[in-house]
């Protein structure tokens, strides 16, 4: 019984120690961490959106839809999208301008798979979405080129860039 | 040397991989290509490092019956600690490494070389065996890494060697890593059985 508790508090005092440096870590380093995600996705949207110099949090639509602004100016929408793919969620940050065309695209997270999936985030896929309106079919197989081997994720990805269109046209009258 | 022995003994001899055969989760999940193989063998490498070297130095004071749980709480730590500590001020390459971080914790080569070696060893040999496992495992998980990145996607390190259309796609899908995993198993041990 005594030896029970003696290794009881052994484990304890490992315990305290390991939640004490634990805590001081997490204290010390989570204010650089959301400020570094904070500067990765704002220069996420301007890879989307380069026209734009700053954004804006829009408070519209079911989606985060962030206003495009050069100087005072309104210039665009960024769009983020989470559409369900093959693995799971896949993260879609779209630019949209002024008159609802694409004007950039850009996969955030994706969980397809590697391969065959994963090449919804390279550059010659997204590339066939640029100067796409809602006026445009947007489908795989149809004015989209789906990926050999991938048509639930390439589906996936033509779904989000019609939502995120939508989500910006229904944002565009949206005060600044 | 004894020193010596501790630091390669885990290189060829006990490779954590390929003659051990522990660890096998993380290197079936991230040897698809030649870059999350190295990624994850420098990650591993740096816990499994501090985590011989903690290990050696607290031995002293860990009763036997509760070394296990202690092992873990000192992986964790470190896990965790690395993981917000590259978060934070090495971006770059957290969003490289990030992903293999927490997978760590679930890799059994590090509470291995705790229990078998760290646990009965003084620190500096301890910490060599921490050197020569890493470099063990980033051995064999690279070359994994290799043949199912060139295989499978026809690169290698991402750097194109031929079109892709011409690659064995099933190279970079879950069986290609049994295979290659089961391959290199057999190469090794008919290596070992040549030199005996």
């Amino acid at each position: 019984m005594k030896k029970i508790v003696k290794l009881g508090m052994i484990l304890a005092v490992f315990c305290v120690l390991s939640a004490g440096i634990l805590a001081a870590v997490y204290l010390f380093t989570q204010p650089r961490i959301e400020s570094n995600s904070k500067s990765a996705f704002i220069s996420s949207m301007r890879e989307v959106l380069p026209e734009a110099n700053s954004f804006k949090s829009l408070k519209c639509g079911e989606g985060k839809v962030y206003a495009g602004m050069k100087g005072k100016e309104r210039v665009g929408a960024a769009v983020l999208i989470e559409q369900r793919g093959y693995g799971g969620t896949i993260e879609i940050l779209v630019g949209i301008d002024l008159a609802g065309t694409i004007k950039g695209m850009k996969i955030l997270n994706h969980r397809e798979t590697p391969g065959l999936g994963a090449g919804i985030s390279a550059p010659g896929f997204l590339k066939q979405f640029m100067g796409k309106t809602t006026k445009d079919p947007i489908e795989a197989k149809n004015d989209i080129e789906a990926i050999t081997g991938a048509t639930i994720s390439s589906r996936a990805v033509c779904v989000g860039a019609m939502k995120a269109l939508k989500e910006a046209e229904g944002c565009a009258k949206e005060n600044k | 040397m004894n020193l010596w022995k501790d630091f390669n003994q885990g290189i060829v001899r006990e490779n954590p991989v390929l003659r051990l055969m522990i660890g096998l989760c993380p290197v079936l999940a991230v040897s698809n290509n030649a870059t999350n193989a190295l990624g994850m063998s420098v990650a591993v490498a740096f816990v499994l490092v501090c985590s011989n070297w903690v290990v050696a130095l607290i031995r002293k004071v860990t009763p036997d019956e509760i070394r296990i749980p202690i092992f873990i709480i000192v992986i964790s730590t470190f896990v965790t600690v690395c993981d917000y500590v590259m978060n934070a001020y090495y971006p770059a390459l957290y969003a490289a490494l990030g992903v293999f971080v927490p997978l760590i914790v679930v890799n059994c080569i590090i509470l291995g070389r705790a229990e078998a070696f760290a646990y009965r060893n003084p620190v500096l040999s301890s910490i060599l065996d921490g050197i020569g496992m890493s470099l063990g495992f980033a051995l064999a998980l690279v070359s994994i890494g290799v043949i199912r990145e060139v295989l499978g996607a026809g690169s290698v390190f991402g750097v194109p060697l031929f079109s892709s259309a011409q690659a064995a796609t099933i190279m970079i899908l879950p069986p290609g890593a049994f295979i290659t995993i089961g391959l290199l198993m057999a190469a090794m041990n008919k290596m070992e059985n040549k030199v005996q």
